[in-house]
């Protein structure tokens, strides 16, 4: 690789660091994976960074963002049996604390919180597209090629994890 | 169109991803139906809230660090597969030296950018996640006194925060097969590793000098008490600023009586 292929990748693809790993934050909950799934997509985008041709700023996101769910998603699978057990625990853990303590949504979260809370039970092909459109602004053909979905699917699961999520907002706030 | 297939098509409209015409549709059923009208609200006050106030990370430092070293990493060894030829080309330049007779020249140079070669792998490794340092801390009377037990030579270790190269910790490493201190010092989002062991022994001499190899820079000096090497993707002038801070305390420390 010539050292003008190794700057043209800090220069179309690094920028978009923190958006990556926003993204990987979103997908593992978790900081360090995060890092690493991060550290892992950028070392196979640069392999495949020959193949990019897009020049835009907003193309190497995309691009990058890309590789960044697909190593998620490989992780996420390694991780099955594990992730699953902790969102089991999260359920028993708050039906726990809903009942020993009835008054205890008095203290109300804040809405941030709520709202992160919300996002982190949505399941991942939800969140995903949650994460991509509200916080990446990214269009739906956009989203579609990150998520490999058709763009039909995007719009749906959209809708769909909208509705989850003022579900869960709206019964929060009647709890309380 | 009917009402369900608005209120299907509701969360395009607002993403600004619904045809004119459809819109324009949509829009018309907007003022008439009251449900869709709430609906649409609903969406708007979520869409804010989530824009608002789900947090955008930043990625750390240390991440950024790690990505820029592992993809320069990558890059270099990945030219060094394709450039076979250079490299016939480069021994065949160092035989000739030796056949003008410079044989103690060609053996110093090869054995300085073996030994870069050799600091830089091992500067490279330490950017992969948990290999940054054995002892990570940023006081330099807990990372001094880590060696001990570990390496029969106590390396000085200071702390330049104050001249914004922090202290990150310290590790042991080996360099050319030798166990020799690693200190890891910070500067904003760059690493710098500082190779050490004893001036009488360890792999052996090259002189002082600066090597760069695909955006590294690596540094060498001798001290009458130490052999230093210093790696990091850090520019050239940032580095040598450094280095002349481990000099002034090296001569500092010398010049005082023993501490200790």
């Amino acid at each position: 690789m010539e050292s003008s292929e190794l700057e043209r990748f800090e220069a179309v693809v690094l920028p978009h660091l923190d958006a990556a790993y926003t993204l990987a934050r979103y997908l593992t909950r978790d900081a360090d994976d995060a890092q690493d799934i991060v550290q892992e997509a950028s070392l196979r985008a640069f392999r495949y960074f020959a193949g990019f041709r897009g020049s835009e700023p907003g193309e190497g996101r995309a691009w990058l963002l890309a590789i960044v769910r697909n190593t998620a998603r490989t992780w996420h699978d390694r991780n099955r049996h594990h992730a699953e057990a902790t969102e089991f625990d999260e359920k028993l853990h708050s039906a726990g604390i809903a009942d020993d303590h009835p008054e205890a949504s008095v203290v109300r979260k804040s809405e941030s919180e709520a709202l992160r809370e919300a996002i982190d039970r949505l399941p991942l092909e939800f969140r995903e597209v949650i994460v991509l459109r509200e916080l990446e602004g990214l269009s739906y053909k956009e989203i579609s090629e990150v998520a490999g979905v058709p763009v039909g699917t995007v719009m749906s699961r959209l809708s769909r994890a909208r509705r989850r999520l003022e579900e869960a907002l709206c019964l929060t706030m009647e709890d309380g | 169109m009917t009402h369900p297939t608005f209120v299907a098509q509701l969360d395009a409209y607002l993403d600004g991803e619904l045809a004119a015409p459809d819109a324009g549709e949509l829009e018309a059923h907007l003022r008439v139906c009251a449900e869709c009208a709430r609906v649409e609200q609903g969406r708007r006050r979520l869409s804010a809230s989530l824009r608002a106030q789900l947090p955008r990370y930043q990625a750390p430092d240390i991440l950024r660090a790690r990505v820029r070293a592992l993809v320069r990493g990558e890059a270099s060894s990945m030219a060094r597969r394709r450039s076979v030829p250079w490299r016939v080309l480069s021994v065949a330049a160092s035989l000739m030296v030796v056949a003008v007779g410079s044989w103690q020249l060609a053996l110093t140079r090869a054995g300085g950018d073996a030994l870069a070669d050799q600091v830089l792998a091992s500067h490279v490794r330490s950017l992969m996640p948990g290999h940054l340092a054995d002892v990570p801390s940023s006081d330099q009377h807990t990372v001094k006194p880590w060696f001990n037990g570990k390496l029969d030579f106590s390396p000085p270790v200071y702390d330049f925060a104050g001249r914004g190269f922090p202290l990150l910790g310290g590790r042991l490493d080996y360099v050319g097969g030798e166990p020799v201190a690693a200190l890891v010092y910070g500067r904003r989002q760059h690493m710098i590793n500082v190779f050490l062991w004893p001036a009488g022994r360890g792999p052996s001499t090259a002189r002082a000098g600066e090597f760069t190899r695909q955006g590294y820079h690596v540094l060498h000096w001798t001290t009458p008490e130490y052999k230093y090497w210093v790696a990091s993707d850090l520019g050239l002038p940032e580095l040598r600023d450094f280095v002349r801070l481990v000099q002034q305390g090296d001569s500092a420390a010398s010049a005082a009586p023993p501490a200790r």
